[in-house]
């Protein structure tokens, strides 16, 4: 194999891909990426502008050319105002999502939600506990209703507070009110983001920064949360399930679909199509032994997680299982889809299926998904997939060979179920020190960083050091590829989570969710902080995102901080041009809100820094 | 005689130099007028990336011995009273022999017009375009007596500085 | 002192480049150039524009375009050398006098081969076109030519066939190779550009050879090939090479061993006789083996590197390679230099072809040295790929870059 690709990726089935990308002349995401080399430096530190008119406008670091743009913004304000923006966008791509599912939710109590059930009721049940909605003796369809529309107005909240804000120590939410960035509502805050950010209004670094904490924290302990929950309700919690990861999941035998994007409304829909007799009579009266249904980024880890569908890569994988030539049909919804897909599956048989008005692509078939015929639609788009089946190319046909089993389905309900119905056992785990702390890695893939790489090393150094790792999205397919979601993974943890592990019977490493399930992660922290009476930022806990490119990363990031949590980002964010606001996002910070950003592309390093960090914080509790 | 030096420790790799040359060699001169004409004008800088992250604008040194002008088959490379090494179109007849020899890589293939071209200094300016749209000036243009002298300079005040501590 | 005489043999690119050369550093010096053509020293690869009469000869004169702006030099045309005395150190020129020189040079060049085993060439209408005067009469006769063969599939064939393509004559490429361009790469990397050909219009026939000129009351009525095909024609062009004219060296004590012998200086067997271009013989330096080129670019190399040794400058000249072509084909631009032919070489050989493109790049056995390129369709790199070979660089860790095309000179930078 040759050296240049195994550069790019340690998974074997990418090395495998990418010499038939090459043999084929396909062109990747690593392709294009060699091409934007070198990326332009006023962008990777931050200090362009184009936010209006007489610009755009860009600072000199070197100091020998303009210091200020025309309105007189130094680079302090341009760096804080984009960063402020990639949140606002951020934050806003996760909310919408949680708007979707509460619109689904209030469909389907409406009765209009073409096929979707309400399957937690229990759930539902805690949910209108905690927004004060009245559940005696009332239907599950009513109760629902009122849930649904208690979660849309949070979006149109005018003056706060936002319901879940309150599961955070009494103590968090106080310093987030005296800071004045306890979110109102989230679409306000984002709105605000953009207002903020318009010539001549917030030109105070400090000032925007906090606002794109309070925005942020609307994202993770509002609309990330809200997709989460409401998710749950409607398709049912997660639960330990087994599944197995990587492009070997794909079956040359079987109409292969693969969903991709984010929204289990959506795949939830398509999980069940692909089970309809029908269909699956259809696919073998085309010659395939039925259908394999497979995922990608988050929409894989949302069927992965209740449905035990297997995940076949994680982002930068999108590419290549088209590659494979044995896929039908890449059906997506919203984020993460790479405009290349539609050119790419150009040159397969496979049909290139985007399903929302929100998001259309150039060769792609449209098939428009609306919640109240959902499962009409479903049957559609998968019918349509089987009618590919005969169109393959049997010399253009490679699959990878390799794949991992997994454990995953760890929502914080299953945690505490594996744990006997308490988190006690965790916490004793904790203050004995046979876990010294747990750390939350997630995020995506970036070409920037051998594909993988980040995530898996990161992940096992800190297992080693008896961290317990809870992840979600891309890092979560990264490690569920490199057999790290197994119970049999322990042998490569410490000793005391070792022995944690094998008591419980699970994975050193806890596959929590998508992207927007990060919110299952600061209910587990509020949940551990508040069992131990302390504030989320007292916890032996960290954040990473060892490969992260998008801007909910970023969004991500920020309310992880906000929360208290200290962060280790693998790529740095396009702040290195304003000292003012590295110094603030790394070091003032953790005065202000007790958790920080550090900046560490090398996951061995990265590592080091966080099991201090973890070390520091568990010498301050005593423990 | 005034060339155009790169400091190598500037480029930030915003690729600025390169639509201020190609704007420079269209026939609007304006950068919106530039990207709708045929053929699209061409830049004679290119902005390169070395691992792990060097970047630097790189375009024709007028090189004192051209190598480029005396393998031309056909006459249609010379150098200026002022030095600069420059292709008249007219003549060249795209056989891309300069190309070939060109130690840099910095002489583009037009293949619209099946011409050689390369930076020409911006004959009809006082400072060339590349040189007045680097933001960071990398990119100078000075004689060479001036570029060592700044260079001296430079180097002198950080010594200093270190001294101070 | 007395101004030095210094004479050159030959007007063509080497005797012209070293002439500058020599004005440039020596500026009381005489220089005269003694040629044999009636025309005034020219590009001579220019000359299928005259066949397009695109071009005109006062367009592809030499003085005065490019880098010939040297004052001073003297040029006496229809002066063919017929010999030359060294001890009387005098060169006698064809009608009697005797030129004396301090500094020679022999830039005598090459004629074009004929094969002798082509019957009837003296045939009007046979050409191995090489000098203006070729040119205009073939332009002349392009005029009233219907078909047009050309024997030979060398660039310089290839390059008289589009002109008289330009010319509105059907062109037939008689080929003996199995493809177009063996001299310069192997078949595969060839494809690409025949393929180009033959979109343009051209007819190519491989495998065969032209054995006869077939004669009418105008010339060329046709030619007939090896295997017996007859191909109606009004023109045949033969492109089989050239061989250095040297005869009128022989007794001048100067040797000659099927070119003139230079050393590494440019300077013959001889004191002050120097030789440069397509008479001399030099040496590749990828192999070191002796090599004789017929190529304009390397034999400017060479007549400036003459020049500067014959003005008191000593100079090494550090020899060419066999193959050092650049040009387009159609729309298909290749360059190709170094050790391209491998078939049956323990070169380590990296190729890379796609439906437009063709690379092929030549490592030493040990894998450390580039040492040959080829490069059809998209040639960007080449001037790196030459350094590369020329300077016998180790290429170290930039071997995925060189292999992948995808050079700049930010590598070459020592950051």
């Amino acid at each position: 194999m040759k050296e240049e690709i195994l550069k790019k990726s340690i998974d074997p089935t990418v090395h495998d891909m990418l010499a038939v990308a090459e043999a084929a002349h396909l062109e990747t995401a690593w392709d294009r990426y060699q091409k934007q080399l070198p990326q332009c430096g006023f962008g990777e530190t931050g200090v362009c502008c184009r936010n209006c008119s007489m610009g755009p406008c860009r600072i000199d670091l070197f100091g020998d050319g303009p210091t200020k743009g025309v309105c007189g913004a130094t680079a302090d304000i341009i760096v804080a105002r984009n960063l402020l923006r990639m949140i606002a966008a951020g934050a806003a791509a996760h909310s919408d999502h949680g708007r979707d599912i509460a619109h689904t939710l209030v469909l389907t109590a409406k009765g209009k939600g073409g096929g979707y059930e309400i399957k937690d009721v229990a759930k539902l049940h805690r949910l209108a506990a905690e927004y004060g909605i009245p559940t005696e003796g009332r239907t599950k369809e009513e109760i629902a209703l009122d849930l649904g529309k208690a979660a849309y107005a949070e979006f149109g909240n005018q003056e706060g507070p936002i319901r879940f804000t309150r599961r955070a120590p009494a103590k968090r939410v106080a310093l987030w009110e005296k800071l004045n960035i306890d979110p109102r509502g989230i679409d306000r805050e984002i709105v605000e983001c953009l207002h903020r950010t318009h010539i001549g209004v917030d030109n105070d670094a400090v000032n925007l920064i906090l606002h794109g904490l309070r925005t942020s924290l609307g994202d993770g302990w509002g609309g990330s949360m809200i997709a989460t929950e409401l998710s749950d309700v409607l398709f049912g919690t997660p639960k330990p399930i087994w599944s197995e990861a990587n492009m070997g999941v794909l079956d040359e035998k079987m109409v292969n679909i693969l969903v991709h994007g984010h929204e289990p409304t959506l795949s939830e829909m398509i999980v069940a199509a692909s089970q309809d007799p029908e269909l699956v009579a259809l696919a073998k009266s085309k010659g395939a032994e039925g259908i394999k249904l497979v995922g990608t980024c988050c929409t894989g880890n949302e069927v992965l997680m209740r449905h035990g569908i297997p995940p076949a890569g994680n982002f930068l994988q999108q590419e290549l299982l088209i590659m494979t030539g044995a896929v039908e049909a890449v059906i997506v919804d919203v984020q993460c889809i790479m405009p290349a897909l539609g050119p790419l599956a150009g040159c397969f048989h496979t049909k290139f299926i985007s399903t929302s008005y929100k998001a259309k692509f150039p060769g792609a078939t449209h098939i428009e998904f609306h919640e109240e015929h959902a499962f009409e639609t479903a049957k559609q788009i998968v019918r349509t997939a089987i009618e590919a089946f005969p169109n393959r190319m049997k010399d253009k046909v490679h699959i990878p060979k390799e794949k991992s089993a997994l454990m995953a389905g760890f929502s914080v309900e299953a945690i505490v179920g594996a744990l006997g119905g308490t988190l006690d056992p965790l916490l004793e785990a904790i203050k004995s020190g046979a876990i010294q702390g747990i750390v939350a890695v997630v995020g995506c893939n970036n070409p920037k960083i051998q594909h993988d790489y980040g995530h898996i090393n990161l992940v096992k150094e800190l297992i080693k050091h008896n961290i317990l790792v809870v992840n979600t999205g891309c890092n979560a397919i990264a490690c569920a590829k490199a057999g790290l979601l197994l119970p049999e993974a322990a042998e490569m943890a410490g000793d005391g989570l070792k022995a944690v592990c094998k008591a419980l019977g699970i994975p050193p490493v806890l596959h929590m969710g998508s992207c927007v399930d990060i919110s299952r992660i600061l209910v587990a922290c509020a949940a551990i902080a508040n069992a131990l009476g302390v504030d989320i930022s007292d916890l032996p806990v960290a954040g990473a995102a060892p490969e992260w490119m998008s801007e909910k990363a970023v969004s991500i990031g920020a309310y992880v901080v906000a929360s208290g949590i200290y962060t280790v980002l693998g790529i740095a964010p396009p702040v290195l041009g304003s000292m003012s606001v590295v110094e603030l996002l790394t070091a003032g910070a953790e005065g202000v809100v007790g958790g920080k950003f550090a900046v560490e592309p090398d996951p061995f390093k990265a590592a080091a820094l966080i099991v201090d960090h973890v070390a520091a914080k568990r010498r301050a509790l005593g423990i | 005689m005034k060339e155009i030096f790169v400091r190598l420790d500037r480029c930030m790799g915003c690729h600025s130099c390169e639509i201020a040359c190609a704007v420079e060699h269209s026939k609007s001169k304006t950068l919106f007028g530039a990207i709708f004409e045929h053929p699209v004008p061409k830049r004679r800088v290119y902005v390169e990336w070395v691992k792990p992250d060097h970047k630097l604008p790189v375009l024709c040194r007028h090189c004192e011995d051209a190598p480029c002008m005396h393998a031309c088959i056909s006459g249609a490379i010379r150098r200026t009273a002022e030095g600069v090494v420059i292709t008249d179109e007219d003549k060249c007849i795209g056989c891309w022999t300069c190309v070939m020899v060109c130690p840099y890589g910095v002489i583009g293939r037009h293949l619209e017009t099946h011409r050689s071209y390369r930076c020409d200094r911006c004959p009809d300016r006082d400072e060339p375009a590349c040189v007045s749209a680097c933001p960071t000036k990398a990119l100078v243009y000075q004689t060479v007596d001036e570029f060592s002298a700044n260079v001296r300079h430079a180097a002198a005040s950080e010594m200093v500085a270190g001294e101070r501590g | 002192m007395s101004p030095t005489r210094y004479v050159i043999v030959g007007g063509s690119a080497a005797g012209m480049a070293a002439a500058q050369s020599i004005r440039e550093l020596d500026a009381h010096g005489d220089i005269l150039i003694l040629s044999a053509e009636a025309d005034a020293p020219y590009y001579r690869p220019l000359i299928p524009y005259i066949v397009t009469q695109k071009k005109t000869a006062e367009e592809i004169a030499l003085m005065g375009q490019g880098p010939y702006t040297a004052r001073d030099i003297h040029v006496r045309l229809n002066s063919p050398a017929i010999s030359v005395d060294t001890g009387a150190r005098v060169v006698n020129v064809l009608g009697g006098d005797a030129v004396p020189y301090d500094k020679l040079l022999i830039a005598t060049g090459a004629r074009p081969y004929i094969p002798p085993e082509i019957k009837g060439v003296d045939t009007p209408g046979v050409y191995a076109p090489r000098t203006l005067a070729d040119a205009r009469s073939l332009a002349a006769r392009a005029g009233m030519a219907r078909h047009a063969v050309m024997a030979g599939g060398g660039l310089l064939n290839l390059k008289t066939s589009f002109a008289l393509l330009e010319r509105g004559v059907a062109v037939t490429l008689v080929v003996a190779s199995p493809e177009v361009l063996s001299q310069v790469m192997e078949p595969d990397g060839a494809a690409l550009i025949r393929a180009a050909l033959e979109k343009v219009g051209l007819r190519i026939l491989t495998g065969r050879n032209v054995v006869e000129v077939l004669a009418g009351p105008n010339g060329v009525s046709g030619v007939r090939l090896d295997t017996g095909e007859e191909l109606p024609c009004e023109i045949l062009c033969i492109g089989k090479g050239v061989r250095p004219n040297v005869e009128f060296l022989e007794g001048s004590g100067i040797v000659v061993e099927r070119g003139v012998v230079a050393d590494e200086y440019t300077a013959c067997s001889v004191p002050d006789v120097y030789t440069a271009g397509d008479v001399a013989i030099t040496f590749d330096p990828i192999t070191g083996k002796r090599i004789m080129t017929a190529l304009w670019t390397n034999a400017v190399e060479m007549g400036r590197c003459a020049g500067r040794n014959m003005a008191g400058h000593p100079t090494v000249y550090s020899g060419t390679f066999g193959v050092l072509n650049a040009t387009q084909v159609a729309d298909v631009p290749f360059v190709s230099m170094g050790i391209v032919h491998t078939s049956g070489t323990p070169y380590e050989v990296h190729v890379h072809a796609t439906a437009n493109t063709y690379r092929k790049v030549v490592f030493s056995e040990d894998g450390k040295r580039l040492i040959g390129a080829t490069l059809v369709g998209d040639i960007s790199c080449a001037g790196f790929y030459r350094h590369l070979i020329r300077e016998r660089t180790p290429v170290n860790g930039l071997k995925a870059e060189i292999i992948g095309q995808r050079l700049h000179y930010g590598h070459f930078i020592r950051w």
